[in-house]
């Protein structure tokens, strides 16, 4: 076959009419050939293609329909040292598999495995480089002539969507995508099973599965749940049992294998084969189970879904959305987006996370922010470390589209509203992205003036999400909430319009709720009094304040009575829970008064009590000036932590409690010095990098939590740091002082070469270097200014330096 | 699986006291949250290991392992593997799941990542402890010598990058090792154990063998590893 077109009508018939066998193992059947395969299996390609063809062939006669071609590794990374490069091996791998099913019917895939290094955050390979080598693969693969694309045996959500997406934006091939799951049901990055199914499902795979990793024996069960989660067929290409590790031989036979397989298919699986340990024996088995079993029947269980590849989120009771990731009215996140403050904006995401949000809604657009780089730049620092689904909040195309590239899971969207021209730039990028989508009841000649008209526009937005191809439990509606002090009586007509799109409809709601009380005293009593009617009436997704507790209570009470929160054990927790006085690490002895009333600044301080700290520094920027603020309070209180940890009399944690207090001080001041429009507390700038090759960070990011506090403006370049990257920032930022960390003795050399390009560049900057394996006598040769043996002397060294 | 509470404080180097002197407030206060943090983690992370069991050959190079592209030379390895037949290539990992929370807590509370991290390192080798005494379970008759890794005294860090193939780590296990011979999941550990017919008594525990000694406070502050 060649024929894009023609391949894809074979495939789909192929797939719909049932059974579909697949080959067996390349690595361990070539073993078992007594074939060395060295580092790089792919080079047998070329240096010995009669066994590659031979083991096709063997997996065609023992019935295979579709044959892997050897590219399993077949990418620029997997390769280097190799000699060849991916395009090379794949046409030749292609052609070999073509060659074996010459004058049969069976297809040849592409086979694409991992690229074997971790993408962000986990690893430092970017999103975009793993595409680019993907789309490698692929284009290579059309080329040859392969019939379809198999992506296999991946484990990280976020490699297998950058792969996925290279298949469908590179050819028209049908799209395998199938990943390994351990017997706990997530892959070793800790995707669920939901959130692969449901997430490239979404982004247009056209069968799901999983291979490799754990034998069969422990796959039916998560074959099960992937069958309910999916209407595409499902793939097990499951390793022969586990290699044993005195033997080194895999532990389950032809027969066991079976045995194994026929729970697989039962529990829904329809495209099959052997991976790992298995060989044509084995494929002989799969084939008999095929012709003796019917095809098993399944559910699809529908539901509105979100998530990240850790945390599935389905929409089946209320569900809290987030709302502070916004800059709307708020200077302290305005300015955070002008300055590119993405620290600050994590921060504000964690909280909401601490608070109870499930998901969270992610907001960026501000004048003079280009949205379209920065939603993207928000979505990947949010996800480096909060595990909440997000849903990306602009009507800005270009934005959206940038942010939801580069999301990793299924996200949602907010909104669209009965506006065509809308419509048509925002539906096809929901479509393709797999995402879900927020309609607003908002028409093109206004505000809805009842529930009637809100029913009418999200019947609307219904349809035209369809017309497009995206779900209808992918369509969410938002029923408008009016301030009650101006509209008083649309806060009922919201209601109703809830009610009759959740019931008539069938979809799930949403609402931003805090806009009712706007004008009110008592704002929360409205707030509060309202989501529990709208909450009562169907909506599902509130969009509120999480950190307001009285809010948080009021959804707390509602899972009690509607029995979600069974025997109410999460309200009584809530409630009953020592509502104790914040006890942090104390750097100093707790005296008995704990009233915050008497602390000072500096106790709070010292004793690392964050919330106290703010509390009291907020009353003192009442009547002190921010900069005396933390020269005569601030600084001391941490110059007191400094000695007695120097002392060794507290620790390092204790010292860095008493750093995070003083970084809640200093946010107080910031947003001080912003409403009183007086001059921001800035010191000098500095850049810190841990150097290239060294993943190992935390020594560094402690390093930057102690200088923040003393009120360097502290230039953050990461891990794995190129020198380049380093100049650049000294370069661009007219900076004076720079500090390099590095962890292993592999790495030592990336720190001298660092240095050495420092100091070609006029006025170059003061060096600093730490970290686990730098002696002072190292530092010394590798021509650095200063060694600083821990955190705390690495603040004295920037003070002598800076000032 | 239970970490060694006394091991984690020491990578934050806090002088753990004993049931003798039980040290001041705020070492108290430290083994308090770190007893705490370890309990949590434990409930969350349960450490991985992978194994295999390879024949030695003696041979001119060093110690071949039979079935691999693996030679063990150098120093360390004649004193380790001088009676063993056979040798067991361990890889332990907190995985994936540990970098993430340590990340998480990193934005959310420095003072408790430190925390986290030792607990971390901690716990990484009661994996491999446990796999230790799952490996003796297994090869009854045989003895055991101590444990050695890559970067240990003369043995190159570069051999992990054999090992790891060799255990099929990246597919068994989800680990990858980056051209700076680093393990990513952070907090994964290899290790060589030889297997003889005679009792192996213990030769390198302890600071001797430790490429951190010239550098660590606790050593400075008198403290040590040595059982």
């Amino acid at each position: 076959m060649n024929s894009g077109k023609e391949a894809e009508a074979v495939i789909n018939n192929l797939i719909k009419n049932g059974f579909v066998v697949l080959d067996g193992a390349t690595g361990t059947a070539l073993h078992k050939m007594g074939i060395d395969t060295g580092k790089y299996t792919e080079v047998l390609n070329i240096t010995n293609p009669e066994a590659i063809i031979q083991l096709h062939r063997s997996y065609i006669e023992a019935g295979s329909q579709i044959v892997y071609a050897n590219t399993f590794g077949a990418s620029r990374y997997k390769l280097v040292g190799s000699g060849y490069t991916p395009e090379e091996l794949i046409i030749a791998g292609v052609r070999n598999a073509k060659k074996a099913a010459e004058g049969t019917s069976v297809c040849v895939a592409l086979s694409i495995g991992p690229l074997g290094q971790l993408l962000e955050p986990l690893g430092t390979l970017t999103f975009e480089e793993a595409y680019e080598a993907f789309k490698e693969m692929v284009l290579a693969g059309v080329n040859a002539g392969v019939d379809l694309i198999v992506i296999e045996t991946m484990s990280d959500l976020y490699e297998i969507k950058a792969a996925l997406l290279a298949a469908k934006e590179n050819s028209e091939l049908p799209v395998f995508a199938s990943m390994s799951f351990e017997k706990n049901g997530r892959t070793f990055t800790g995707c669920t099973v939901e959130s692969a199914a449901r997430t490239l499902e979404a982004l247009g795979a056209d069968a799901v599965g999983m291979n490799c990793s754990v034998g069969p024996d422990n796959l039916a069960p998560l074959i099960a749940i992937m069958a309910k989660n999916v209407k595409i067929p499902v793939i097990a290409k499951p390793n022969a049992g586990l290699p044993d590790p005195v033997t080194g031989n895999f532990d389950m036979d032809p027969e066991e294998f079976k045995a194994c397989m026929e729970k697989c298919i039962e529990a829904g699986a329809t495209i099959v084969g052997g991976c790992c340990g298995t060989d044509t024996r084995y494929i002989e088995k799969v084939k008999e189970l095929t012709i003796e079993k019917p095809i098993p029947e399944r559910t699809y269980e529908k539901a509105s879904f979100v998530c990240t590849p850790t945390i599935p989120v389905k929409i089946d009771n209320v569900k809290v959305v987030g709302e502070r990731i916004n800059p709307t009215g708020k200077k302290r996140f305005q300015q955070a987006l002008l300055e590119n403050d993405l620290d600050y904006i994590l921060q504000v995401g964690i909280q909401q996370m601490d608070a109870g949000a499930q998901i969270l809604d992610v907001n960026v657009g501000y004048p003079g922010v280009d949205e379209a780089e920065m939603l993207p730049k928000v979505v990947k620092k949010l996800q480096s470390a909060i595990p909440l689904p997000l849903q990306l909040d602009s009507t800005n195309p270009a934005a959206l589209e940038a942010g939801l590239r580069v999301y990793n899971g299924k996200p949602a969207v907010n909104s669209v509203n009965e506006e065509k021209e809308i419509q048509e730039k925002i539906l096809p990028i929901v479509k393709k992205y797999g995402a879900s989508v927020v309609g607003l009841t908002l028409s093109n000649k206004g505000l809805a003036k009842d529930a009637d008209e809100r029913f009418e526009i999200a019947s609307q937005i219904l349809y035209a999400a369809k017309s497009y191809g995206i779900a209808e439990e992918d369509v969410w509606i938002d029923c408008l909430t009016l301030t009650v002090s101006a509209q008083q009586e649309q806060a009922k007509e919201t209601l109703r319009a809830i009610y009759r799109v959740k019931n008539e409809l069938g979809l799930r709601t949403t609402l931003g709720v805090s806009n009712i009380s706007f004008g009110m005293p008592e704002r929360g009593l409205i707030t509060r009094t309202f989501l529990a009617q709208a909450m009562a009436l169907g909506l599902d997704l509130p969009i509120i304040n999480p950190n307001q507790k009285e809010i948080m209570d009021v959804v707390g009470a509602h899972r009690v009575l509607t029995g979600e929160d069974a025997e109410s054990k999460a309200y009584i927790a809530r409630h009953t829970a020592e509502d104790a006085f914040e006890t942090n690490h104390s750097a100093v002895p707790d005296n008995k008064n704990n009233e915050p009333a008497s602390m000072t600044l500096e106790d709070a301080i010292m004793r690392g009590l964050k919330s106290e700290a703010a509390k009291i520094a907020e009353e003192m920027t009442k009547d002190t000036d921010e900069m005396a603020l933390v020269q005569e309070h601030l600084i001391p209180a941490l110059d007191k932590v400094g000695t007695l940890y120097e002392q060794g009399k507290v620790f390092l944690p204790q010292l860095l409690s008493s750093a995070q207090a003083a970084q809640n001080v200093f946010e107080v001041i910031r947003v001080s010095v912003l409403n009183k429009g007086s001059a921001p507390i800035k010191k000098e700038k500095l850049v810190i990098a841990t150097v290239k090759g060294d993943i190992h960070d935390i020594g560094k990011n402690i390093v930057k939590t102690l200088l923040e506090n003393y009120g360097y403006q502290v230039i953050d370049l990461g891990k794995d740091v190129q020198p380049e990257e380093v100049c650049k920032a000294v370069r661009e930022g007219d900076v004076k002082m720079v500090g390099l960390s590095a962890l292993m003795t592999t790495t030592l050399p990336a720190m001298e070469e660092t240095i050495r390009q420092l100091r070609e560049i006029p006025n170059s900057p003061a060096v600093m270097v730490g970290g686990a394996v730098v002696t002072p006598e190292y530092a010394k040769s590798i021509g650095a200014d200063y060694y600083a043996k821990d955190a705390r002397m690495a603040v004295e060294v920037v003070r002598k330096e800076l000032g | 699986m239970r970490l060694n509470i006394d091991e984690a404080l020491r990578y934050l180097n806090i002088r753990c006291g004993s049931n003798l002197s039980p040290g001041s407030a705020q070492e108290r206060e430290m083994r308090r949250k770190t007893e705490k943090m370890a309990e949590m983690l434990c409930f969350m992370v349960e450490p991985k290991y992978i194994y295999r069991v390879l024949a030695i050959n003696k041979t001119a190079q060093g110690f071949e392992l039979e079935g691999t592209d693996i030679v063990i030379s150098g120093e360390l390895a004649e004193k380790m593997l001088l009676e063993s037949s056979k040798a067991v290539l361990v890889i332990c990992t907190l995985g994936i799941k540990f970098d993430s929370m340590l990340r998480t807590e990193q934005v959310r509370d420095m003072s408790n990542a430190l925390i986290l991290d030792a607990c971390g390192s901690a716990l990484v080798e009661a994996g491999c402890d446990s796999a230790e005494q799952e490996i003796a379970a297994r090869m009854k008759g045989m003895y055991l010598t101590d444990r050695f890794s890559p970067g240990y005294g003369d043995l190159p860090l570069e051999l992990q990058e054999k090992m790891s193939r060799a255990l099929n780590a990246e597919k068994m296990l989800g680990i990858h090792l980056t051209d700076s011979m680093l393990f990513n999941p952070s907090k994964t550990v290899s290790a060589i154990i030889g297997l003889a017919d005679t009792p192996q008594p213990s030769k390198i525990k302890g600071c001797a063998y430790c490429t951190f000694r010239d550098n660590c406070e606790f050593r400075k502050g008198g403290g040590s590893c040595d059982k």
